[in-house]
C-alpha cells in the first residue's frame, strides 16, 4: 500500500504538472503541507521536513530547499512567476497553515506597530473611532487592495511611520511597560499560588505526622500496662478535632452559600484563601502615645511633703560643705522619712504573720486568697 | 516581711538557730538582711505570691529544722544544668523549674571566698536584699535563693538569653540601629534607675554589660552587688564605687554624701556610649578618667561647681577648659536631635546638685518627639551567644571594667565600712 502510494505521487512529480490534492481514490491524499513544491519531496520521504516561507513573497517551500538556493546568497524565488530575490535571513517557519493569514498577520502586526495611538492620545472618542477607521482602511488596502491601492497605502504607511516616530516610539515604550507589568504580576500570581499549595501540602503531612504520634504515645503507654493518666486530655483532644471538624463543616456550608448565591468558588478554594488571611500579620495594637514611666506613678496619698520640712537632728549637716557638695539631697532624706514613716499603713501584720513554716500548700494558698480579698478591701476603703 | 522566705519571723528562730548556727547562712540573715525599709504594700503582695508554694515541706525533710525545710524545699523547686560561665566570685548555671521544664533560669552560685571565709560575701548579700525589694518589668527578678552543700548561696535569677547591650554597641559590623532604638533602651534604663531611686536604692554599678536583654526585647538592670540605700544624712558611703568610665566626677573627687545623682551620670555616660558605639569617656586610672572629663565636659572650678575644691581628692589637670556648650554636643551626638542632646547634656552636668534626676528625665519632651520609641519586639538583637554573655556578666566582680589593659584585673579592695 505504501508503495503504490509513493509509486503514485511520484510520478506526477516527474512530469513536472501541478500537484492536486484531491486525485483519483487509489492515491492517497497529499495536502500542499506534506510536499514541497519546489524539490517536490514528500513528507513521508522525511519526516523532519519542514516548510519554510518569506514574508516577501509568501511562497512556501523547504528546508533543504532554502539551504539548497540561498546558501550561497540572494536569490530568486523558485516559484514560477514569482521574480522576488529573497535572502535566506527573511525564512521563518508559518504560524498558521494559510499562507494568506499569515500575511494579513503579518501585515497588520506592521501596521499596529506604526499605527499605535492609545485611546488617550485623542481629544474625544469620535476622533479616536475615525483614527481607527482610517487604519483599517489602510490595512485593507494593504491586505485585498489592487496594486496601485496597495503601493498607495504602502507610501500613506511609511508618511505616517515618517511624521511620527517620536510619538510611536514613545507609545512603544509604554506599551513594553504595561506588557511586563501585566508579565510580572501573572507571575507574581503564580508563584503565590504555588506557596499555597506548598503550604497546604506541609500542613497535611504535619497533621497526619502528629496523629501518628499521639497514637504511638497512646499505644505505648497502653503497652505499659499504666492506666493512662491522659485520659481526659485525650478526650479533650478528640473533642478539640471534633471541634475542628464542625468549624470545617460551617466554613463547607459557609462556601456553598456563597456558590448558591452565583459566585463559581470550589471548597478547596475557599480553604486556601481563608488560610491566606490567617497568615496575614495580625494588626498592631493600637499605640497610644508613649509613656515613659511606662505606668502609672504612684504618689504618697497619706502625706504631703512640704518644702520646708526640717528636723533639728539633720539641721548640724545642713551646712556641712561635704554634704552640700558631693549632691546629697535634704530632700531625699525628708521624702524617705516620711515614706518609711506610713510605709506599712493598712498592711496588716498580724494576718500575715500566720501565712508562715508549719502549714499546708492549700491552706496557705486558701489564706493568701482571703488575704488578698481583705487587703484589696481595705485598700478600696482607704 | 515576715512572709519572705528568707527571713524568719522574730522571736521563734532564735531559739532553734542557737543549736546549730552553722549549719544555714540563712539564720544570719535576718541579721545581716534588715527589713526592708522600702517595703510598700505592692512589694509586699508579691511576697506573698511568691512564698505561697514553697512552705510545703515532705515528711522525709522533718528532721531538720523549719528553716533547712524551706531552703530544702526552694532548693528541689530548681534543677541546676549546664555552666554558663565560671568566674572568682561566682559561677552561673543555666536551670529550669522542676514543675515546668520551659521555665529557665539563672543560678548563680557564690563562691565561698577566703575573704570573707566567716560570712557571706558583702556583694552577695547586697545583691539579695535589693533584688528582693525590687520588682520592676526593667529589673532583673530574683526568683528565689537557697544554699547548696558547702554553704554556698545560690540566686536564682530569671533567664536573660540575649545578652548585653555592649555586646549590641560593640558589634558594629553586625547590628546597626538607630535614633528610635536608642529612645526605646534609654528609656527603659531611666525606668529602671527611676524605680530604684524612687525606692531610695543606689545602684552604683550602671553600664552596658550590667544592662542584659529578656528575649522580649526588654532591657533589664542587673547585678546589684554595689546597691545601698541611700539618703541618711551623717552617713559616709565609699567613694570607691561604680566602674571607672561611667564613674561621676563627685565620686572621682571622693565625696562620702551623694545621692542618685551618681547613678544619673552613669546613664548619661551609656546614652553617650550608645550614640557613639564605643565608650565615652574611658580612662585607664583614676587621674585619666578626671583629665577626659575635663576636656570632654569641662573643668569642674567653683564656678560650675560651688564647694567643689573643697573634697577630698580634688585635683584636675592643670590645663583647664571651659565647660562644653551645646554646639560641639550637636556635632558629637546629633543623631539623637536637639531634644535628646539637651536630655544628654542635662545628665552630664559637672554639679550633682543641678544634674536632671531620673524622675525628670523621664518628664523631658525627648520622650515625645519624633522617632518614637522602637517597640520591645522589634529592637535590634543577636541570636548567638547571649546565654554565654550573660554568664560572663552574672560571673564578673562588680565595680570593674573588664578586660583592663595592663593586667589590672585584680579585684580592688573595696571600702565598705560606713560612719569611720
Amino acid at each position: 500500500m505504501s508503495r503504490k502510494a509513493t509509486m503514485g505521487t511520484r510520478a506526477p512529480g516527474g512530469m513536472g504538472g501541478p500537484i492536486s490534492s484531491s486525485s483519483s481514490s487509489a492515491i492517497p491524499d497529499i495536502g500542499p503541507e506534506d510536499m514541497c513544491p519546489v524539490c517536490k519531496t514528500m513528507r513521508y520521504l522525511n519526516k523532519e521536513m519542514k516548510f519554510l516561507i518569506n514574508p516577501e513573497c509568501y511562497h512556501s517551500m523547504c528546508s533543504a530547499c532554502v539551504d539548497r538556493i540561498f546558501n550561497a546568497g540572494p536569490n530568486q524565488c523558485p516559484h514560477a512567476g514569482c521574480h522576488k530575490t529573497l535572502r535566506r535571513k527573511g525564512f521563518r517557519a508559518a504560524f498558521f497553515g494559510d499562507l494568506s493569514v499569515e500575511r494579513e498577520v503579518d501585515i497588520r502586526r506592521r501596521v499596529a506597530a506604526v499605527f499605535n495611538q492609545q485611546e488617550d492620545d485623542f481629544v474625544d472618542l469620535q476622533a479616536y473611532n475615525d483614527y481607527l477607521q482610517k487604519v483599517e482602511d489602510l490595512t485593507f488596502d494593504l491586505v485585498n487592495g489592487s496594486d496601485a491601492q496597495r503601493s498607495a497605502a504602502e507610501a500613506e504607511l511609511q508618511r505616517w511611520e515618517a511624521e511620527h516616530k517620536a510619538d510611536i516610539e514613545r507609545n512603544r515604550k509604554a506599551g513594553r511597560e504595561a506588557d511586563e507589568q501585566s508579565r510580572r504580576r501573572r507571575a507574581a500570581e503564580q508563584e503565590a499560588v504555588r506557596q499555597r499549595r506548598l503550604e497546604a501540602a506541609r500542613e497535611a503531612q504535619e497533621e497526619k505526622q502528629e496523629r501518628a504520634r499521639n497514637r504511638e504515645a497512646e499505644l505505648e503507654s497502653l503497652a505499659k500496662g499504666q492506666v493512662p493518666a491522659d485520659a481526659t486530655q485525650r478526650v479533650q483532644l478528640k473533642r478539640r478535632g471534633q471541634a475542628n471538624r464542625a468549624v470545617e463543616a460551617a466554613a463547607a456550608a459557609a462556601i456553598a452559600a456563597t456558590s448558591a448565591a452565583g459566585v463559581v468558588s470550589s471548597g478547596d478554594g475557599g480553604r486556601l484563601s481563608i488560610r491566606g488571611l490567617k497568615e496575614k500579620k495580625k494588626a498592631p495594637a493600637p499605640e497610644g502615645p508613649y509613656d515613659p514611666f511606662g505606668g502609672p506613678v504612684f504618689v504618697p496619698t497619706r502625706y504631703k511633703l512640704h518644702p520646708a520640712l526640717r528636723h533639728h537632728d539633720s539641721d548640724r549637716y545642713r551646712n556641712d560643705s561635704q554634704h552640700r557638695t558631693g549632691g546629697f539631697s535634704f530632700d531625699d532624706y525628708y521624702a524617705r522619712v516620711m515614706f518609711e514613716a506610713f510605709a506599712g499603713l493598712g498592711v496588716f501584720i498580724e494576718d500575715e504573720k500566720e501565712v508562715g513554716i508549719g502549714l499546708s500548700a492549700s491552706e496557705v494558698v486558701g489564706m493568701a486568697a482571703g488575704l488578698a480579698a481583705v487587703s484589696s478591701d481595705r485598700m478600696d476603703l482607704d | 516581711m515576715a512572709v519572705s522566705p528568707l527571713v524568719t519571723a522574730p522571736g521563734e528562730p532564735s531559739q532553734t538557730s542557737t543549736t546549730n548556727a552553722a549549719a544555714s547562712p540563712f539564720k544570719r540573715l535576718p541579721s545581716a538582711v534588715p527589713s526592708s525599709s522600702t517595703g510598700t504594700p505592692m512589694l509586699l503582695g508579691h511576697h506573698q505570691s511568691q512564698n505561697a508554694p514553697s512552705a510545703g515541706g515532705g515528711a522525709s525533710t522533718m528532721t531538720l529544722d523549719p528553716i533547712e525545710q524551706m531552703n530544702e524545699t526552694e532548693k528541689r523547686k530548681y534543677i541546676k544544668g549546664k555552666k554558663l560561665g565560671e568566674g572568682t566570685y561566682a559561677n552561673v548555671y543555666l536551670g529550669h523549674s522542676r514543675s515546668d521544664p520551659s521555665v529557665l533560669v539563672a543560678i548563680k552560685k557564690i563562691k565561698v571566698q577566703q575573704q570573707y571565709r566567716d560570712g557571706l560575701p558583702l556583694d552577695a548579700i547586697r545583691e539579695t536584699k535589693w533584688l528582693r525589694e525590687l520588682h520592676h518589668p526593667n529589673i532583673i527578678s530574683l526568683l528565689s535563693v537557697f544554699s547548696s552543700k558547702d554553704q554556698n548561696l545560690n540566686l536564682v535569677l530569671e533567664y536573660l538569653p540575649l545578652g548585653d547591650l555592649e555586646m549590641l554597641i560593640r558589634d558594629i559590623d553586625n547590628v546597626t540601629y538607630g535614633a528610635a532604638d536608642i529612645k526605646a533602651w534609654m528609656g527603659m534604663l531611666t525606668r529602671a534607675v527611676w524605680f530604684c531611686h524612687d525606692n531610695w536604692v543606689l545602684h552604683r554599678d550602671i553600664k552596658p554589660n550590667n544592662l542584659l536583654i529578656a528575649a522580649d526585647g526588654e532591657v533589664k538592670l542587673a547585678d546589684f552587688g554595689l546597691a545601698r540605700g541611700f539618703g541618711d544624712p551623717g552617713y559616709k558611703m565609699t567613694s570607691n564605687v561604680i566602674t571607672r568610665w561611667y564613674r561621676p566626677p563627685e565620686l572621682l573627687f571622693g565625696a562620702r554624701h551623694y545621692a542618685g545623682a551618681v547613678d544619673i551620670w552613669s546613664v548619661g555616660t551609656v546614652f553617650a556610649e550608645l550614640i557613639l558605639r564605643t565608650a565615652f569617656l574611658p580612662g585607664n586610672t583614676e587621674v585619666e578618667q578626671i583629665a577626659l572629663i575635663c576636656r570632654a565636659i569641662g573643668t569642674p572650678n567653683e564656678d560650675n561647681w560651688p564647694g567643689v575644691t573643697q573634697l577630698r581628692e580634688y585635683t584636675v589637670p592643670s590645663e583647664t577648659f571651659p565647660v562644653v556648650g551645646k554646639d560641639s554636643y550637636m556635632a558629637r551626638f546629633g543623631a539623637v536631635g536637639p531634644d535628646g542632646v539637651d536630655l544628654l547634656m542635662k545628665t552630664l552636668v559637672l554639679d550633682p546638685k543641678n544634674r536632671i534626676t531620673a524622675k525628670q528625665m523621664l518628664e523631658h519632651r525627648w520622650w515625645h518627639v519624633d522617632p518614637k520609641p522602637r517597640s520591645k519586639e522589634d529592637l535590634p538583637r543577636k541570636a548567638e551567644g547571649g546565654d554565654k554573655k550573660m554568664g560572663a556578666d552574672l560571673k564578673r566582680r562588680n565595680g570593674l571594667v573588664e578586660d583592663e589593659p595592663r593586667g589590672q584585673k585584680v579585684a580592688r579592695k573595696l571600702d565598705f565600712g560606713q560612719g569611720k
